[in-house]
């Protein structure tokens, strides 16, 4: 454990000034106005500054102050994680570091210990304190991702905007990062605790990010008598049960109804969870500590008979669309049809209330297809977004926001293969089939190859792809 | 002065071209419809599918109208799952027990009888107007606090929508007014004639059922002929970009729509392609937005030609171009069915569909149980479920039983949160509605019930233990006031 000091903790934290700008997912080259934010951060080992991924997501320029220091430093990004809402920020000027001392980062804090955060939250132009207990600690979702939940802490201290990133103190040592709130709940803020803290810092040292792994499997809990009778189970209270098997891992070393009784040395409770660090929390967390590509030893019960294996893990790529995404949007345009990968961020362009407009088929395909139909899930769902006007495409029936089904024949898995299904093509007309029951559409081939140039001249693209 | 004369004029060549007798003035209006039109009380249950075994019962008043053979035509909506039908003439007095004798959801109508003789006493049938007018002004009636009233509507078109209980499209009368709370059978008249009853309403706009299918309706069956309604079980798309009929290699003028899909239904011949394109129905052509000329309403949509003049069984002359050429095909139109959907629409005159077993409590999937989520239920619902109201039946897989909750009880410990789960296979068998469930349930495997739900549920399987299931479905009905633990409807409604 590190047993590092910070006399005066605060001239460690920095107030962060972020200017981004965001895709528009629904017509991809184009983007948002630049918007500026403030958040906070605080001097790790290594003239390095921590703070959370939403902070610095999507900027173009990133400008960091010391305490009571009103000059501005230019910083950049040297690792993000976005699945735990963590970055590492690198200042050009070497003199920023200059005077200051790395906060330490400490342990997980007990329940109803007192806690401080400090940072630069909206409403004033000073540096803030607060103080508050840890209310919970417990696995909940992460909203930068928003389809991934670890471990996080829940207190009444005050996390207000502008808190994000800011350190969270006990005993002058870092026991979280400020970073989400809950909307409607008062005196509830959250913190991202030092296992997941030390888990990020462990995995860059590398100079790769790769994440937080999966067991890639469903857990159940296995509470009724009759079904642990059935499985043949001795002890009447431990171990859950595998449902489903996701990863190929999974796959290849568990079964279903398996019954997992120990991860990484934490006993399994029937409801699935495990007992870490006097906290009884899902047993997801102890997969989680791993690195990806570790193996973590787990014991599983297996038509009556105890099994120790050493089951590897990894970091599951493949909901990638189903969560917010911080690379550019993919698309590619062809006689104005705007071709992009239907995710969760190009739904969100359907407003506020996305998910109510998009209608069950856009949902299913996105959300439920690759757990309920595996062999017919596709690796990049692809979208017509949008007809550009031209004469070309007057005609078409559809006008965007519909699902591909296939182009020329080629049923369609990525962008990749629009592309070729459409510049490979040599018959006289383009057929795309689109699914929900629309049926199909054509385009003349000549007239739309004649027509592409034109078409980004007028709609003032650049590019007609970004693949 | 030359003008007055010309309108007249027209006004009188309107008249004798549409076969609608002059308006009568309004006293004349009350004397004549106040012997016609009848107020109808029904009592009826409500069912609420999250307990299907609770039912409450709500009455509706509504209007129908008397027609030959001394029995009240009505809209068939708000008559399904009836316990008492009660009749009242004048608006006011007396009110007689009715009976219902005929009734079809699809069509949206129901004719009623009384049997007291002293209810048909100076009362008389209307007169049916054939065809009905497209324009025009035309009054409204219903009784209201014992007084007819009587309130004017425009006539806007004769179109073709969706019939308000099936899955089908008809021919419906679409009219403007300002008057609120129209839907309830009202008799829309035009002088002494009825031109259909009031169905649906949305903002200032009001659709009837006309006069005509009405009248077509009681013709058949006043000779004992067929009435089932049919309909065209495909999808079809406008033929408006000429690239598309280019590669289906249509010569001459555009024309025609391409059909996208066909729905497949059990015993039905299909005779049609996706990438047909469809050309002619029943002799009328079909244009390239789906329309053909009616002669007597103009432009109406396809549709409307599976139900003019025709019905379920029937053949249907249609003309194709499939791959570069023509194909004149006979289209048999299938009869409109709930039970031929895998999530009916609808499951009338019966109490739902039910099996508890241990607490578990086990659903036919239908819309119905859908709309347990609200008007907005295709939003709110699971996405899961409402995904499978798309879904095509199968000879293996015609229907769907769901796991729709638990009633909490030691013997099903740990699946109290289980609910909205698709059954997919019960002690080995595969499951499509509640008596394959009952039987699968009856064949244990070495003492246990092995329940298995489609994969990418939350949870895919749950054991019972067999032995303790007869001990703890008795428990939990009388804890949960259940009167039985199964029920299922003997055929469903057509």
């Amino acid at each position: 454990m590190i047993s590092l000091r910070a006399d005066e903790p605060e001239k460690s934290v920095i107030q962060i000034m972020t200017f981004s700008q965001e895709p528009d997912w629904d017509e991809p080259w184009n983007a948002s106005r630049v918007r500026g934010s403030t958040g906070s951060g605080f001097v790790i080992e290594g003239n390095r500054i921590m703070t959370n991924a939403h902070v610095v997501s999507w900027a173009k320029q990133i400008q960091v102050r010391r305490f009571q220091d009103s000059r501005p430093h230019l910083a950049e990004i040297a690792y993000v994680g976005h699945d735990c809402d963590l970055a590492i920020l690198t200042v050009e000027d070497p003199t920023f570091f200059e005077g200051l001392n790395p906060l330490p980062i400490g342990v997980l804090p007990k329940v109803r210990s007192v806690v401080n955060t400090i940072g630069y939250p909206a409403g004033g132009e000073q540096i803030s304190f607060t103080s508050g207990v840890v209310s919970r600690i417990e696995l909940i979702n992460y909203v930068q991702p928003g389809n991934r939940s670890l471990l996080a802490v829940q207190t009444d201290a005050a996390i207000n905007p502008g808190n994000s990133g800011g350190p969270v103190l006990q005993d002058d040592q870092v026991v979280g990062v400020a970073f989400q709130g809950t909307p409607g709940l008062e005196n509830t803020g959250f913190f991202i605790p030092p296992p997941i803290i030390q888990h990020f810092l462990k995995d860059v040292e590398d100079g790769v990010y790769n994440g937080f792994p999966q067991a890639g499997i469903g857990l159940s809990p296995l509470i009724n008598p009759a079904y642990r009778q059935f499985l043949k189970l001795e002890s009447p209270s431990d171990g859950a049960r595998v449902d489903t098997l996701r990863s190929e891992s999974a796959k290849a070393f568990l079964k279903e109804d398996d019954v997992l009784l120990e991860i990484n040395g934490y006993q399994v409770a029937a409801d699935a969870t495990i007992l870490y660090e006097g906290n009884q929390v899902h047993g997801a967390i102890a997969f989680s500590q791993a690195q990806h590509g570790q193996e973590v030893p787990v014991k599983i019960w297996r038509e009556g008979q105890l099994l120790e294996i050493a089951l590897p893990v990894e970091v599951n790529a493949q909901d990638r669309l189903e969560g917010n995404q911080y690379e550019p949007p993919k698309y590619f345009v062809y006689a104005g049809l705007v071709f992009t990968p239907l995710s969760r961020d190009y739904l969100t362009t359907f407003g506020q209330n996305w998910s109510a407009v998009a209608g069950i088929g856009l949902l299913y395909e996105l959300f439920y297809k690759r757990n309920a139909e595996p062999e017919e899930v596709r690796s990049e769902p692809i979208m017509l977004s949008t007809v550009l006007s031209h004469p070309v495409n007057a005609n078409m029936d559809i006008k965007g926001r519909v699902l591909v089904e296939s182009i020329n024949g080629i049923r369609i898995d990525s962008l990749e293969d629009v592309v070729r299904a459409l510049e490979d093509h040599e018959g006289s007309h383009h057929v795309i089939e689109f699914g929900e029951r629309l049926g199909f559409d054509c385009l003349d081939r000549n007239e739309a190859e004649k027509a592409n140039d034109a078409i980004l001249q007028t709609y003032g693209i650049q590019k007609d792809r970004m693949l | 002065m030359k003008q007055t004369i010309w309108s007249i004029s027209v006004w009188g060549w309107l008249i004798l071209m549409s076969g609608i007798k002059p308006a009568l003035m309004a006293d004349d209006v009350i004397d004549r419809w106040s012997s016609s039109l009848i107020k109808i009380e029904v009592t009826r249950h409500q069912y609420e599918f999250f307990q299907p075994w609770s039912r409450r019962t709500a009455s509706n008043v509504k209007f129908g109208v008397v027609t030959q053979g001394e029995q009240i035509i009505t809209a068939a909506e708000d008559l399904f799952d009836q316990t008492t039908i009660r009749v009242q003439k004048g608006g006011r007095g007396e009110w007689f027990q009715a009976s219902l004798e005929w009734i079809d959801y699809h069509l949206n109508l129901a004719l009623l009888k009384v049997q007291d003789p002293a209810f048909w006493d100076g009362l008389q049938p209307v007169e049916f107007a054939d065809p009905v007018p497209a324009t025009g002004e035309a009054r409204l009636l219903r009784w209201n606090d014992g007084r007819l009233e009587n309130r004017k509507l425009d006539i806007n078109r004769l179109r073709v929508g969706r019939s308000p209980l099936s899955f089908i499209d008809l021919p419906q009368l679409e009219l403007d007014s300002e008057i609120e709370g129209i839907g309830r059978s009202e008799a829309i008249v035009v002088g002494d004639q009825l031109i259909g009853l009031a169905v649906a309403q949305a903002r200032n706009k009001c659709a009837a059922i006309p006069s005509f299918l009405i009248h077509e309706v009681l013709t058949r069956l006043e000779q004992n002929q067929p009435s089932e309604v049919g309909f065209f079980n495909f999808y079809w798309k406008k033929s408006e970009n000429p690239a598309a009929q280019d590669y289906l290699k249509l010569t001459g003028p555009r024309r025609g729509v391409i059909i996208t899909e066909i729905i497949a239904i059990a015993g039905h011949q299909n005779v049609l392609k996706a990438k047909d394109i469809l050309l002619s129905v029943d002799g009328f052509d079909i244009d390239i937005m789906g329309d053909y000329d009616d002669p007597t309403y103009g432009k109406l949509t396809l549709e409307r030609l599976a139900t003019r003049g025709r019905w379920a069984g029937d053949q249907v002359a249609m003309t194709l171009w499939r791959e570069g050429a023509l194909l004149e095909v006979a289209f048999e139109l299938p009869r409109a069915n709930y039970q031929s959907e895998y999530v009916p629409t609808a499951n009338y005159d019966m109490p739902p569909a039910y099996l508890m077993a241990g607490g578990l409590l086990f659903q036919p999937l239908t819309e119905p149980f859908l709309r347990s989520w609200g008007r907005d239920w295709e939003r709110r619902a699971p996405v899961r479920l409402v995904r499978l109201k798309g879904q095509a039946p199968s000879e293996e897989n015609p229907s769907c039983v769901v796991l729709s909750a638990v009633l909490p009880d030691p013997y099903n410990l740990g699946y109290q949160d289980y609910r909205y789960l698709v059954v997919h296979q019960v002690n080995g068998r595969r499951i499509v509605d509640l008596p394959g469930l009952k039987e699968a349930l009856e064949l244990p495997v070495e003492g246990f019930h092995l329940i298995e739900f489609l994969p990418g549920e939350a949870v895919t399987k749950l054991v019972l233990d067999a032995q303790r299931l007869k001990d703890a479905t008795q428990r939990v009905m009388f804890k949960y006031r259940l009167p039985t633990d199964y029920v299922v409807g003997e055929s469903g409604t057509p």
